[in-house]
């Protein structure tokens, strides 16, 4: 779970995502099961760059402002994707006396690990074209 | 001698065949292939129970005796892609023994974990647990997904809780039995552990542990379920924690030497046994969880223990069912799901005192004993009798009597089902009307193995060596469980 905070931690300093030229474009849709906050959304372009790199692209969706997609412009390839809710809004992905995360957090292919955040193998898709998968985060 | 193509071969047979037929595998052979089927105490069980009436076939129902038997217990190990390996890592089966109106009736229902639905598409046991590891298709997103809510059961605010010790409580509906979702007691401490033997106040008001190495939170809940407190606190080391104490007045954390060391999978394989380090018991003030004290004593493993109460000049006494060591857990317990007799010395009952001295010492009884209870409502308060399977053998997987330890003469009277029974734990049922404690019915379950079914029987507190005034037969075998309440 310490690569989830080390990514919660770089998120807080995010700005949203800017479409840059490129030749696929990628569409994630969170189904989220709280209205407030923001998904904070980390995408990798690498396998070591998910196993603990730094992200390729970031994101942060509003929530709270109605905002469910993250739309970014990226060379065509495979990558991997880490979200998580910032349900109450505190910029941190909140975690329980005990290190274990209290909001929802989410991978791509709707991936989940095996005690610990869904490796790479797991998280891997190919963006090609214009490119979509719906993140249930709840 | 210079062996031959022959003997070469003939030693990597045998080499082959000592591999697939272990010492265990060979003995559980044995063990089964005697007259008594051992494999119903840990047998599968393949789907929900719908609501039966049971047969009564000795004695009547007691007058005024009307409730529910909520019982949870391991009852789905195997399936055809890979199985547990550890008696405590199968599905909870939530079921409820209920004596109405002079008739008995039994349903049964499993706890519909993401453990269990994930299993089931699967065709395979995948979640690692107390002794078995992952299966590297598990999908393990919190201990919540790896939860089989299998240890006791317990009714709060209304609905029926399913325990575990790693993970959140199991909420489910005491009618239907269905289950309805973990129970997160604030935003904030969702995922926290909280183990499977809260200390239940007579008002009601629940104390209970979540317990990660050395540090463990403090739950504190009103009789309705609703959270009062939740405060972490640092513990000397790293034991194995299964059960925990409480007097009216003080919280009794009883610290076996069987430490977590290392990180590794299965969770029991974790832990070391340490004997020089002794068993230290914790005590802490409820009002105040700073104040705490530290007793010293010989080493025991455990994993039950009774009540706690404290006598007029401070000393605290509580009953435990002292092991020799924690063999059980880390090997005992995979052999018991094959049938497997243990050949280790069963567990006996004992009593901690803790005196004001600061000197802390273990009485033993010499009396075999698991699974101790008493009176709710006397529960953190002087209180003479406990109640406790026994009779469990050497040579025998798991209990075939319930007994009756009565402090005041240190006397044990018991019923000894016989070798055709394992019996469960049970529980104290007041008499209606009744106020003093000896005023009381034993309730519980056995699988009768002859029979090939399970049984529900009621004994008198007083009488319990005269065996059952009551005793209903159902059409089904249920394994063995582990705990459960009377509501």
């Amino acid at each position: 779970m310490t690569r989830i905070l080390a990514v919660a931690a770089l998120l807080a300093l995010a700005s949203p995502a800017l479409a840059q030229s490129a030749d696929s474009r990628l569409t994630l849709t969170f189904e989220t099961g709280a209205e407030t906050g923001a998904v904070m959304v980390a995408i990798y372009d690498a396998e070591a760059a998910y196993e603990g790199g730094a992200p390729a692209r970031v994101a942060r969706v509003d929530v709270a402002a109605g905002q469910r997609e993250a739309v970014f412009d990226l060379p065509a390839g495979a990558y991997g994707m880490k979200a998580f809710h910032d349900v109450n809004g505190n910029g941190k992905m909140d975690v329980n006396p005990f290190g274990m995360p209290t909001e929802p957090f989410a991978f791509s292919n709707n991936a989940v690990g095996n005690m610990g955040p869904a490796k790479w193998d797991r998280a891997r898709f190919e963006v090609s074209g214009a490119t979509a998968q719906t993140i249930r985060i709840r | 001698m210079t062996p031959t193509r022959r003997t070469l071969f003939m030693g990597a047979a045998a080499l082959a065949a000592a591999r697939v037929l272990t010492p265990d595998k060979a003995y559980a052979a044995r063990a089964m292939a005697a007259t008594v089927d051992w494999s119903l105490a840990t047998a599968d069980v393949e789907g929900d129970v719908a609501p039966r009436a049971l047969t009564l076939v000795q004695g009547r129902a007691p007058a005024g005796l009307s409730g529910s038997l909520y019982r949870n217990g391991p009852a789905k190990f195997r399936r055809p892609g890979g199985s547990a390996q550890h008696w405590f890592d199968g599905d909870g089966l939530i079921r409820r023994w209920r004596i109405e109106d002079g008739q008995a009736t039994l349903a049964a229902r499993f706890a519909d974990t993401p453990k269990r639905r994930q299993e089931a598409e699967v065709g395979a046991m995948l979640m690692p647990g107390f002794g078995t590891v992952a299966d590297p298709r598990a999908k393990i997103g919190s201990a919540d997904d790896a939860s089989p809510a299998n240890t006791s059961v317990h009714k709060v605010g209304g609905k029926l809780w399913a325990l575990w010790e790693a993970g959140s409580p199991l909420a489910m509906d005491p009618e239907t039995l269905a289950t309805e979702g973990f129970v997160a007691l604030r935003p904030d401490l969702k995922n926290m552990p909280f183990l499977a033997h809260p200390r239940i106040e007579p008002d009601g008001r629940i104390w209970n542990l979540g317990v990660n190495g050395r540090q463990a939170m403090v739950w504190r809940l009103a009789a309705d379920g609703g959270l009062e407190a939740a405060e972490v606190i640092a513990l000397p080391r790293a034991s194995y924690i299964h059960d925990f104490s409480a007097t009216a007045k003080h919280l009794v954390i009883v610290l076996q030497p069987w430490v977590h060391t290392r990180n590794v999978m299965p969770i029991s394989a974790g832990f070391e046994w340490t004997p020089q380090a002794g068993t230290q018991v914790l005590v802490i003030d409820k009002s105040d969880l700073t104040q705490r004290r530290i007793y010293e004593l010989p080493p025991f493993g455990f994993f039950h223990a009774g009540d706690a109460w404290e006598e007029a000049d401070g000393t605290i006494r509580l009953d435990l069912c002292a092991h020799k060591d924690m063999d059980f857990a880390a090997r005992g317990a995979h052999e018991v799901l094959n049938g497997v007799p243990l050949g280790g010395e069963p567990a006996e009952l004992a009593m901690v005192v803790l005196e004001p001295s600061g000197r802390g010492r273990l009485e033993r009884t010499g009396a075999v004993g698991e699974f101790p209870r008493s009176d709710p409502r006397r529960a953190g308060l002087a209180r003479r009798f406990s109640l406790h399977t026994t009779g469990e053998r050497a040579d025998r997987p798991l209990a075939s009597a319930v007994g009756v330890t009565d402090w005041a003469s240190g006397r044990t009277r018991s019923f000894d089902f016989g070798s055709g029974h394992v019996t469960d734990e049970m529980v104290y049922v007041p008499k209606p009307g009744g106020v003093h404690e000896a005023e009381a019915w034993l309730v519980g379950p056995t699988i009768n193995l002859k029979a090939g079914v399970s049984e529900l029987h009621v004994l008198d507190l007083m009488h319990v060596e005269d065996g059952p005034v009551a005793t209903w037969r159902a059409d089904v075998a249920l394994p063995a469980a582990f705990h459960g309440n009377w509501v």
